[in-house]
């Protein structure tokens, strides 16, 4: 089985939940942004939960399945039709016709969108993942965005078919991603903390798979923002010498030199995958065992979607 | 450590002075793990290091700021490819990209700072200065390191394994051609 893609969408990668233990090689664990959205994904269609499907960013592709397919849209609305004219909802099984075309637009509102589809994305995996590495250049499909005209193939569908269909996820009631205090979070100056933890921050335009370079108060960074090089990790909030900090995401460096002030916890890791350019953000200090509850409870959110199967 | 076989491990990796475990999402470290990062010396059983020789054209086109830094050092520019290429290099950590090591050893006169404004593009194989430190580009990025040679060695391959040339604590000549 395969898809086609007959129009790509702005930045349509192939993920699955990346390739962790390849830190020491200078190999970002990489994989989906929002883990959450692809495995629910997974789930919706039948597949293993390390299954590869799609991360579609700002616009979404359209995509043809010459024999059908069972597919599954998560995260970010993409304003999804089908051309058989029968609704396409988020979150829930879809079963396309042979022939059918799956478009998807502009997104609502986020930044990501996830497509699970049945049988996951069979390209050859690379240092055991099939997730896509820009910057390395390998993964996914042949180490690139999907382009039109790329044909993807597709593992064999689950049978019996699926079917099941999960609430959409709770909006989000605290708008502070909530940090822990990085290695030098205690070398900056009071007013540089009182700044980062008071101050609202803007996502520029530099926002990627690496990092969110984040406009608002400028920190004046220990050291001159110099510092001896240290090994980073995704959510780890960057102060470089011009003060304006970066929020390393999934594909960042795995070493750097500029002091971290903070570290996002893995329980909002996956909100930094739906903030686009322009979105506001700011951060609140919480402790390492209320860092773990939250992570206890984004678990148990993600169960309490189910509705039925 | 990952071989130690942590449970609540996911990853680690080094740089200069540090040692970062990454836990798996919700985890606390364990006793035996906590004993290990505080123990004061390192595990005796550490394998003997690995020497890896690696093959450097030194200066010309390929090695652009070799002048500058032998001129900085009072050396010809024959002499202080031939300082480099003599030293013993250990390589600390591997980061800034796939494959890419940083190896202590460089001879002190030849230490220099990083360009004030980094190059768009190094070629892929520039064997480079920055700081105390030397490092090889596995592939081409825009880099600031102070070019003094390039090999044509394979640094990373992802469909190789383990996918980079050089690991921690492995030792590296450099063989001038």
């Amino acid at each position: 089985m395969i898809c086609l893609v007959q129009a790509a969408g702005m930045l349509d990668l192939v993920q699955d939940l990346g390739r962790p233990g390849y830190a020491r090689f200078g190999v970002p664990q990489g994989g989906a942004a929002d883990p959450g959205a692809l495995i629910q994904a997974n789930r919706l269609v039948g597949n293993p939960l390390q299954a590869a499907g799609l991360e579609l960013t700002l616009r979404g592709p359209a995509l043809a399945f010459p024999e059908g397919g069972i597919v599954a849209l998560t995260g970010a609305d993409m304003n999804a039709a089908r051309d058989s004219g029968l609704a396409a909802p988020r979150y829930q099984t879809l079963w396309l016709h042979p022939g059918e075309v799956l478009r998807l637009g502009a997104v609502r509102d986020g930044c990501r969108a996830y497509l699970g589809v049945g049988g996951g994305i069979a390209t050859e995996p690379v240092m055991q993942s099939r997730a896509t590495f820009l910057a390395g250049g390998f993964g996914g499909f042949a180490g690139r965005p999907l382009r039109t005209g790329d044909r993807l193939p597709l593992g064999p569908p689950p049978f019996p078919p699926p079917y099941a269909r999960l609430s959409l996820p709770a909006p989000e009631n605290d708008p502070a991603l909530r940090v822990i205090p990085g290695p030098q979070g205690p070398a900056f100056d009071d007013d540089a903390l009182l700044h980062f933890y008071g101050g609202e921050f803007r996502v520029s335009a530099l926002a990627d798979r690496a990092g969110l370079r984040l406009e608002g108060p400028r920190l004046r960074a220990p050291g001159g923002g110099e510092g001896p090089s240290q090994a980073l990790l995704p959510g780890a909030v960057q102060v470089p010498p011009d003060g304006r900090p970066i929020v390393l995401a999934w594909d960042g460096p795995v070493t750097g030199g500029y002091p971290v002030i903070a570290g996002v916890i893995s329980a909002d890791l996956p909100r930094l995958a739906q903030l686009a350019p322009g979105d506001r953000i700011s951060f609140r200090a919480v402790s390492l065992e209320e860092a773990r509850a939250a992570w206890q409870a984004r678990l148990a959110q993600w169960e309490a979607q189910l509705e039925w199967l | 450590m990952l071989r130690a076989g942590f449970a609540e491990v996911e990853d680690c990796a080094g740089a200069e002075d540090a040692v970062l475990v990454r836990l798996l999402p919700g985890q606390a470290p364990g006793g035996a793990l906590l004993r290990l990062l505080q123990a004061e010396e390192a595990p005796r059983d550490a394998p003997p290091p690995r020497v890896v020789e690696i093959p450097v054209r030194y200066g010309g086109a390929e090695g652009p700021d070799l002048a500058e830094l032998a001129a900085r050092a009072g050396l010809s520019e024959a002499d202080a490819a031939a300082l480099h290429g003599d030293a013993e290099y250990r390589v600390a950590y591997l980061g800034f990209q796939p494959g890419f090591a940083y190896l202590t050893g460089t001879p002190a006169v030849l230490a220099a700072p990083r360009l004030a404004t980094p190059r768009a593009r190094v070629p892929a194989g520039s064997l480079a200065i920055g700081g105390a430190y030397s490092g090889i580009y596995p592939s081409a990025a825009p880099g600031g390191w102070r070019i003094i040679g390039r090999t044509e060695q394979l640094l990373f391959d992802p469909l190789r394994d383990p996918p980079a040339l050089l690991a921690p604590g492995d030792r590296v000549r450099f063989i001038p051609l």
